[in-house]
């Protein structure tokens, strides 16, 4: 294990920083339209919504990444393996998001919305700028949390082909025969990321404004 | 591009078998895993300061590092440590490992949930340490414990896909095999993605059974 | 002659089997005070509600300033009014809660100004001034950068009658705006009613404070069981309570309100 090796270690846990944060914000993205689906009167959004995060709650994201990086060639899309990547990310994060979301959208206090609708907003605007800003705060503990899950998670995407951190453990590992201190050395640097990660996230949680104790 | 399932399921007693590994493989696991962090959390409750901490470093490691990178350290680079192990131990053991550490996590969050007089009260009672545990602190704690139980137990469930890539003979593996010997790979991950799908719903189903069950009798 | 600020005519309301408004008819002049006293349960803060259309009325009528609220027709030809005809009426009300209901992710100055900037389209900086000039009125000018659950209870009451205020409205709602509050932060909310009061704003106030009743009111409604027993003004009111009702109740609360007269 050379100091080289350990460098282009480094280097690609840039992808795999990338990839995480991209699809942790796209899945917040996504999961917010969901929980407004699943909160509306329409059945038919409803539903969708539902089934959407049973499903992808419900399937390994090995086996999502699979199925997209296969059905999507065979109806005729091409996409490098980071959109690919990107796409089975965001997607299975955001269904994990939309449930973590759900508890926050319950706890606004109607009055809150009440008020709202006495100020002249829509129900849309209310959404948009009193209750997701509000779940959102409420749920930020979660948020940091899915970030951690999802930084690991992010390993698996090299069944797609996407060089990151894992992957190119497992090139470097085949081709020195140095197994032990390249995965070893991958765990490590994953876990400094994280450790990094939740150490932001507690100083975010204090820096955020403070939820009323009533 | 059309999809003809009929290869995959005339695969069915094969498919079947893959499945019979994943469930084996995942119960197994998933109760290796709840002893041991059972075991682990114990100990650093009863354990004093130094073991408290001890037990708490591989805990952190385990938790922070992905499980794919964990059992990859274990099946790849074990035989360099003369750690030579066949697939299915290998994923036996890196699940268990692996579910253990989010295990000692839930428990130790369990035992400080019971109020420290409750156990001072089973000492005065004349109760042994074992005894404590046995007859105050586990059904204390079950109540809140029992869901995030039930839900890394779900999450094991999902994780035994990765085993594949360690070539364990479980389901994503024989069912990928199936798809890339008869050119259906697209159905093949369509029907394995539904089965995991309607085991993990059954699973969780079963979670919120077993939850209204033991809340009748529970403490509130 | 100009139509009464609110008109309210054989309302009533059920919640489920429960009857907690029965027949209720009034008529809140503009540039006064009306308060609305009784007994928890009396259906007092629901009559408020109606008045925002916060809480549909089973059947009567509601008008603003001569314009229906929430329903336009009667009986079997009752339509129930489009969103947007429905936020145009309700933009002459302002409106403050018992739990302040202040945004929690946005200091005194966001909850201020937010409504203008999100719904008016104003620009920032000047939704900020207006906000500003608001939360000055009400005192809070030094606390504009702060977050709700940074502020005492009164300090969040006075922040939400400036955010109501915000909108100039022509008529102010409160619902128990001081039953939240600990005693000695009561004070300084009501002396901001006082000064809205002063201002000739048409205001109803849901209150068990019987000492800001007797001296800011025109007119005190005391309702009981849903039903409005009594409306006059505050000197007949409180000098010679015939009703029983009344009586036990003035008992029960009189004394908090002397001590507030003090």
């Amino acid at each position: 294990m050379t100091w080289t090796l350990f460098e282009l270690l480094l280097q690609a846990s840039l992808m795999t920083i990338l990839v995480s944060a991209v699809s942790i914000l796209a899945g917040l993205a996504i999961a917010i339209v969901l929980s407004a689906m699943r909160m509306s009167g329409n059945a038919a959004l409803k539903g969708f919504a539902v089934v959407f995060i049973s499903f992808f709650r419900g399937v390994p994201l090995l086996v999502q990444l699979l199925l997209i990086f296969n059905l999507l060639p065979s109806l005729g899309i091409t996409l490098p393996s980071l959109a690919t990547a990107l796409i089975g990310l965001s997607l299975c994060t955001a269904a994990y998001q939309a449930e973590n979301l759900r508890g926050g959208f319950e706890g606004v206090a109607p009055g809150l919305i009440e008020s709202a609708e006495m100020a002249g907003f829509t129900r849309a605007q209310s959404f948009f700028w009193i209750r997701t800003p509000i779940a959102l705060r409420m749920t930020f503990p979660a948020l940091v949390n899915e970030a951690i899950l999802i930084l690991k998670a992010s390993s698996l995407v090299s069944v797609v082909g996407l060089i990151e951190l894992t992957k190119m453990a497992q090139n470097l590992a085949a081709s020195t025969y140095q197994p032990l201190p390249i995965f070893a050395s991958a765990g490590l640097i994953y876990l400094a990321i994280n450790v990094v990660v939740a150490f932001l996230g507690r100083r975010a949680e204090r820096a955020l404004p403070g939820l009323p104790s009533a | 591009m059309s999809f003809d399932f009929a290869v995959i399921l005339a695969r069915g007693p094969q498919i079947l078998a893959g499945l019979g590994v994943t469930i084996l493989i995942w119960i197994a696991g998933t109760l290796l895993a709840a002893a041991l962090g059972f075991l682990v959390a114990t100990a650093r409750r009863f354990g004093g300061r130094f073991v408290d901490l001890a037990l708490s470093l591989p805990v952190e490691i385990l938790r922070g590092t992905p499980f794919l990178v964990q059992i990859f350290l274990l099946y790849f680079g074990g035989p360099y440590i003369g750690l030579r192990l066949d697939p299915i131990p290998a994923g036996l053991i890196g699940l268990s490992v692996y579910g253990a550490a989010y295990y000692a996590e839930i428990f130790r969050a369990g035992y400080q949930s019971v109020p420290t007089g409750h156990v001072e009260a089973a000492a005065c009672a004349g109760f042994s340490r074992g005894q404590t545990i046995r007859f105050i602190l586990l059904p204390e704690m079950a109540l809140l414990v029992l869901p995030p139980a039930m839900n890394m137990a779900v999450i094991l469930l999902k994780e035994t896909a990765l085993l594949s890539l360690i070539t364990v003979p479980e389901m994503t593996m024989t069912v990928s095999a199936i798809g890339s010997q008869q050119y259906a790979f697209v159905e093949s991950l369509v029907v394995l993605a539904l089965v995991y799908w309607a085991l993990v719903e059954l699973a969780n189903l079963l979670g919120r059974l077993a939850e209204r069950r033991l809340s009748t009798f529970g403490t509130p | 002659m100009t139509d009464p600020a609110i008109r309210i005519a054989t309302l009533s309301k059920k919640f489920g089997d429960t009857l907690v408004l029965r027949d209720i008819s009034l008529e809140v002049p503009r540039g006064q005070v009306t308060c609305l006293i009784g007994p928890s349960g009396s259906g007092k803060s629901t009559l408020l509600r109606c008045m925002a259309f916060l809480e549909e009325p089973t059947s009567g009528s509601i008008e603003i300033e001569g314009e229906p609220l929430g329903f336009t027709g009667t009986g079997s030809a009752r339509r129930r009014q489009s969103p947007a005809e429905l936020r145009r009426v309700r933009g002459k009300i302002g409106m403050v809660f018992q739990q302040f209901n202040l945004w929690p992710h946005m200091t005194a100055l966001g909850n201020v100004s937010a409504a203008l900037r999100r719904v008016r389209g104003l620009p920032r900086a000047e939704a900020e001034a207006r906000g500003m000039a608001q939360l000055d009125k009400v005192g809070l000018k030094e606390r504009a950068g702060h977050y709700p659950a940074q502020l005492s209870g009164g300090q969040q009451q006075r922040v939400a009658i400036a955010r109501a205020l915000a909108l100039d409205p022509t008529i102010m709602l409160f619902d128990e705006p001081t039953s939240a509050l600990d005693p000695e932060l009561t004070g300084e909310v009501l002396t901001v009613m006082r000064a809205l009061a002063d201002e000739g704003m048409t205001m109803v106030v849901v209150t068990h404070e019987i000492g800001f009743a007797a001296s800011v009111a025109h007119t005190v409604c005391f309702l009981d069981h849903g039903r409005l027993l009594f409306h006059d003004t505050p000197e007949k009111v409180f000098a010679a309570p015939r009703e029983p009702r009344l009586e036990q109740f003035l008992d029960t609360y009189l004394d908090r309100g002397a001590q507030m007269l003090r």
